[in-house]
Order: C-alpha cells, then structure tokens, then sequence
C-alpha cells in the first residue's frame, strides 16, 4: 500500500530497498524479551519517574553477546541503531550515537519507527514545528525557523490546515497523563532529529536520489539462462573474494602496517614503482592472473627482464606502445601510430612482432586514417600469446623464481599511543605526481635509448654475418597461432 | 457547517494519531485496537459526508466568488487531513502486522504508561447523522485486518476521486490564518518544562536549578555546624 503523493510525481519515486531495516527491526523485537533482551530501569525526573530507560553500556554488552562481536564493533552497531532512530538518547538528544557508559537510552515507537514504504513527509514537520511554537513560543531554534519559514513559503495553502492540526494534536495531548506526554514529546524529537538532522549532522537515513523501479514489486522470473549466468557470475565473485581476501587491506592485516592508520610511510615506499626488491604479497599477486603483472610498473619490468632473456620483448614493447597511443594526447597520436607502424609492423621493422594476416590486414588499413583505437585488434591478439605463452613460462623461469626468493616480507610495526602520536605530528606530504610522472618519462626515454635486442636483430646481424659463412643458430621464436 | 465539521473531523484525526503512536508499545492491548477502529469509523464518517459536500459544492459553476474561496480552502484542508489519515491508517496496519497482540512479550517498551482519554475525546465528537456507534462483535483479528485493508483502500479511492472530480488549483489558495500559532496556555507549558528538566541537553538551566539546590544545601550545612559549634561553646564556657 502506499501513499498516492499526487503533488509531485517525476516517475523516479520509488525509495530503494533498506534491507537494513527489517532486519534492524527484528533485532529490536529481540531486545524487548524480558528475559533475554536489555535490562531496562526506571528514570527519576523531578516530579516522577519513567520506566523503560536502558544505559548504552547495557545496549553495547547485549550486542556484543548476543552477535558474539567484540565492544568495538557493539558500539559502532549501537550507533547505527541509534542513527535510525530506533533508539534514542535521553540526554543530549540531538548527538546519535552510543555511548558506552551510564547514559540512557529509550526505545522508540514503532509509529516512528523509520520505514522504507514511506517518506518523511514536509507537512508532518511543519505540523511538528507548529505545535512545538504554539507549546512555548520562541523555542525554536534557527535551523527550524529556517525550515519554517521556508515550509511556510512552499506549502502556503496548507497553513490554516497545519496550524490548526497543531493544535488539535496539541489538545488530544493534554488528554495523556503527564509523563506520557513527555515521553511522547521525547519520542516526537527524536523522530524529527534522524529525519531532519539539525546542520553539520547527516540523516542516517540518507538514500540519495528516488528509483525508478519498485524494489517492492513482484520480481519477474528469469529465464534458465539468465539463472546459470547469475551462478555462474556469482562462482567467480565468490572465487575473487577468495583469491583476494589476504590481500585487502580492510579484510586483512596490511603489512607493515595501514600508513592511514598509524601515519608512517613505509607500506608505500616498500610498494613504489620502481623499488628494487618488491614485498612477498605483491610478487603472489602476480600471480594471480596476467593482468595483475602487467598492471604492477615493477612487475611489469620483471617480465620484460624476462622477455629480454627470452628475446622476445618486441611483444611487450608494442603492447606498451599500444597502450601510449590509447591513453595518449590527440595532437601526438599520428606520429604515434607512424612510429608504431615503422618499428614494428612494417616489413623488415626492426622489431617485428609476428600476428596472423588477417589482423596485420586490418591493422595496416586502419593506420591510413588513424584513431586511438586503431591498433586494439593487434594489440589484443599480442596479449593473449603472451598470455598463453609467455606468461605460463614466466612463471616457472629462474628470473622470477629468483625474484620470488628475494621478495621481502616486512615485520608488522607495533605502535604504542605515543609513538602514534609522534608519527602524525611527523606527517609530510609524499611525492607530488608532477615529479613523479618526470620521472616516468625519463626512465622510458632510457629504456627507448638502450632497447633491449631482438631476435629480429640478432638475426639480421647474424644474416650478415652468415653472409661470411658461419652457422645460424637454431631460432628461438616463441609459436604463434 | 462544512467548516464545523471539517474542524471536528481534525480534532479525530490528531486524536487517532496519537492513539496510533501506541501501537506495537508496552500500552497496546485489545482496547487500544477497538479504539483506534472506533476512531477511524468516526473518521471515516465524518470524510464521507464532508466529501460529498465538498465535491458537489466545488462542481456547482455557478457558485460566488468568495464562497468558492472558501470552498477551496477546506478542500485542501480537507484532503490533506485525508492523505494523514490513510498514513496513519497505513502505519497501524503495518505495526499490526509486527505485533500481534497474542505474544506480548516482543512489545516495544516505550515507556508509556497508558490510561489516556485520547479515544473519549475523539469519540465525544457529535455525530452528523446521530446514529449511535454501532458495538461492533469482538472479530478476530484477521477479520479486523481484512477490515481494516478495505477501508484503507475506501480512502485511497476517495483521494483519487476528489483528484479527478474538482480540479482545485492549490497554488491559488491563500491561508487566511497567521503563520504562527498563538500559545494556547502557559501555565500548562511552564510544568511541562519542569517534567523535562532531566530530558533537556545539559544546558544552563538546568545546570543552573542544580547547582542551586546544591549552593543551597551548602549554606544550610556551614549554618547548622556553625549553630552547633556556637552552641557548644555556649555550654561549655
């Protein structure tokens, strides 16, 4: 059922789905067994008393029990519940959050329990203000008058009907018994704090923008095929999850230690670009799949040492080539694609790099008008021989094996409060990405300036030499399909 | 008349609305359900005749000026009380839902302590047709539920129909009311704030009451140890 809310209706009205709160509220039905939920005890006011009050640390330590969690956690959770507006603190009312000491706490009502089905409405809020004016005139405070005002302005035709809901909720009130009407009012603010948080605070109801579609409404059954692509779909998430876990820095210890964390520096300086010995984790995540190793600068140069020994780096060098001209300038990117073509794909180039006809056919009539992505044909076909091919060889080569060994693995700091202290105050700002990407590009003109050499050119060499009469020796070309 | 009873129809939606807020508490029980379906009948009444009134009068062309004026004014008064009833009606159906009466020990403990004369307020509203409240049969609770969806779907169709039957143009409806409402009374208020004194954010007024009493309580003692020392000092010289 919902509210049919006919003044505004731009298709985009559906709120998303909070499954947070159902889920929340089962947990509060929970809290509410006598025997097994959160001890509760009266509160003293001048005049009476109230039942029903619990202290945070009840809340944290029924939490923490009844989830298994440590005190940390409890409270973080506690707070959210208390964000949502399920419970609600009797003094200092407008900060949510648990506190874990003799504070107290309420549960709220399930009428202003917060609800995905519907929004807060601005006419509710206005009434709210109205009566808490009409109570004590001037209490106000300016936030609230602001939005009175401006409500006001907006929902002008409604005025006489919300001023005078206001004052037949006012009358109905005195009909309670006093210190159910305090309860109420105190049920009645903590209410309006989540949903319209006074400035500097956030709601934590806060959905960002409406949907379009009704999370509510039936969901239409998939075809069998689009079921085995969930499954299958969900296989490899779960399998990501898996290979990556050890190496989430929320999921996992970061080693040394988390530089956001403790402020010192050295997780990023063991894991620079060009650093000579890479950590133990980070040589296992080049393992993972080609990707990673080629996406990691250091490993990345590992493989080209590799490629070197192998004399086959033409492969390596026009992948990278392909990817400067993808990522590159526009006003550059003709010379690009010309340079590209001269080194490596035309006949005789000197690093000729070996791809089946038809794509050298494309490619080469590509490159008469050339776009950034002109050479992805050939720059795909590469990446999957190297893929197959030289990865797989990569992995098993003493170049590697000899990298892996002397991988280090650093000792996990142990900060005292003191010394954390001292870290922060010893904060610098790092290398600014200026100076940083100069350095890129003067380290790829010397690797431009001394290429490694080929088999293309050992074997022209050797051509010429034969020339003399001597043998060639046996080639060494990596199979192509 | 019209506007009499549009008036009496808010005092029974602010009444049911405060009932409803007791719903799934500690307070709730059988007796707040039966009040809260007598309230809504009466609501429902008092809409259905307003209703009528209202469509009929607003479709008539040949009304005055400033007698449409009016018209108009309480038809957005009126719809407006209307979308707030069916919110609550909609919230007590929901709430209903999560609490059934027969398992009381999930009840939300609120903290209230019920005995109200909300309902007997509502219900004191004189009835335009002076039918007496029919004593509905104590139904089970999915009757009262399957009930209450029928009426909460009557009044989703009565928006809908006022929407297409008078075309009001809101942006053209002036209040004539003040934008903000005098106080009531006073006296009422100033004990309200001594209730919530504990409530309050440790501002200063509180602060300031506290450390009175304490200041207070001080003095007496320097005073009473300073009378018992003189005292002494008279007996024993």
């Amino acid at each position: 059922m919902t509210i049919r809310n006919t003044l505004r209706d731009h298709g985009q009205r559906y709120r998303p789905r909070m499954a947070c709160l159902k889920k929340a509220e089962k947990m509060l039905l929970e809290m509410q067994d006598p025997d097994t939920g959160v001890k509760s005890q009266p509160q003293r006011l001048v005049i009476t008393t109230i039942p029903h009050a619990i202290t945070g640390e009840d809340i944290v330590a029924w939490l923490a029990d009844r989830f298994q969690v440590d005190t940390q956690e409890a409270r973080s959770f506690g707070s959210m519940l208390v964000a949502l507006g399920y419970i609600y603190p009797l003094q200092d009312h407008k900060r949510l959050v648990i506190k874990p000491d003799a504070s107290l706490y309420r549960f709220q009502t399930p009428y202003f329990w917060p609800t995905q089905q519907w929004p807060v409405e601005d006419t509710d809020y206005a009434i709210y203000l109205a009566k808490r004016n009409i109570r004590k005139k001037g209490i106000l405070e300016i936030h609230e008058q602001e939005q009175y005002n401006r409500l006001h302005k907006w929902m002008n035709h409604k005025w006489d009907f919300i001023v005078m809901q206001a004052k037949e909720q006012y009358r109905a009130a005195k009909e309670r018994k006093k210190p159910d009407r305090v309860v109420f009012d105190c049920q009645e603010r903590a209410y309006w704090v989540v949903h319209r948080p006074p400035p500097g605070t956030v709601s934590g109801m806060d959905y960002g923008l409406d949907r379009r579609v009704d999370p509510n409404a039936d969901e239409v059954t998939g075809e069998r095929r689009e079921i085995i692509v969930l499954h299958i779909l969900s296989c490899s998430l779960v399998k990501y999850c898996a290979t990556y876990h050890s190496h989430d820095p929320f999921l996992s210890k970061c080693l040394p230690s988390n530089p956001w964390q403790t402020d010192d520096n050295t997780y990023w300086t063991l894991n620079m670009h060009n650093v000579e010995i890479p950590t133990k984790m980070r040589v296992e995540r080049w393992t993972f799949s080609f990707r990673e190793l080629l996406s990691d600068p250091r490993g990345r140069d590992d493989f080209r040492l590799f490629l070197k020994k192998e004399f086959s780096g033409e492969n390596l060098a026009f992948w990278e080539g392909c990817e400067d001209l993808k990522w590159g300038t526009a006003t550059q990117m003709k010379e690009k694609a010309e340079q590209i073509y001269k080194t490596f794909l035309a006949r005789g180039a000197p690093r000729w790099i070996n791809i089946d006809g038809k794509t050298m056919e494309i490619t080469v009539s590509g490159l008469r008008h050339p776009h950034r992505y002109v050479l992805d044909p050939a720059q795909t076909h590469i990446y999957m021989l190297m893929k197959k091919d030289s990865y797989g060889r990569y992995l098993k080569s003493p170049v590697f094996k000899d990298t892996q060994k002397k991988a280090v693995c650093p000792e996990e700091h142990k900060f005292s409060d003191a010394q954390l202290e001292q870290n922060a105050r010893n904060r610098r700002p790092s290398l600014s990405p200026i100076i940083l990407r100069q350095q890129e590009q003067e380290q790829r003109a010397k690797m431009a300036a001394n290429a490694p050499v080929d088999i293309t050119q050992v074997m022209s060499k050797l051509s010429k030499q034969g020339k003399d009469g001597k043998e060639l020796p046996p080639s060494r070309r990596t199979s192509k399909t | 008349s019209c506007m009499n009873n549009n008036k009496l129809r808010l005092v029974v939606v602010a009444c049911y609305r405060h009932l409803a807020s007791c719903v799934g508490s500690c307070t709730d029980s059988l007796q707040l359900r039966d009040e809260l379906r007598q309230t809504r009948e009466k609501a429902q009444k008092l809409s259905a005749a307003i209703c009528q009134h209202l469509t009929s009068h607003l479709r008539d062309k040949s009304l005055p000026e400033d007698q449409r004026k009016e018209m108009e004014l309480l038809w957005v008064s009126f719809s407006s009380s209307l979308e707030l009833l069916h919110v609550d009606m909609c919230k007590v159906f929901n709430a209903g839902d999560l609490f059934p009466l027969a398992n009381t020990a999930t009840l939300v403990k609120t903290g209230l302590q019920g005995g109200t004369e909300v309902a007997a307020r509502a219900l004191s509203v004189p009835d335009l047709n002076q039918a007496p409240a029919a004593a509905l049969p104590d139904g089970l609770e999915s009757q009262e539920r399957s009930t209450m969806e029928q009426e909460i779907g009557r009044i989703d169709h009565m928006i809908d129909d006022m929407e297409l039957k008078v075309n009001v143009l809101r942006w053209m409806v002036e209040p004539r009311g003040p934008q903000y409402a005098d106080p009531l009374s006073s006296a009422d208020s100033a004990s309200l704030a001594l209730l919530s004194v504990d409530e309050e954010q440790p501002g200063q007024q509180p602060l300031c009451q506290r450390s009175l009493v304490f200041v207070l309580l001080l003095l007496f003692a320097l005073v009473s140890v300073a009378v018992t020392l003189s005292v002494c000092i008279v007996l024993f010289s």
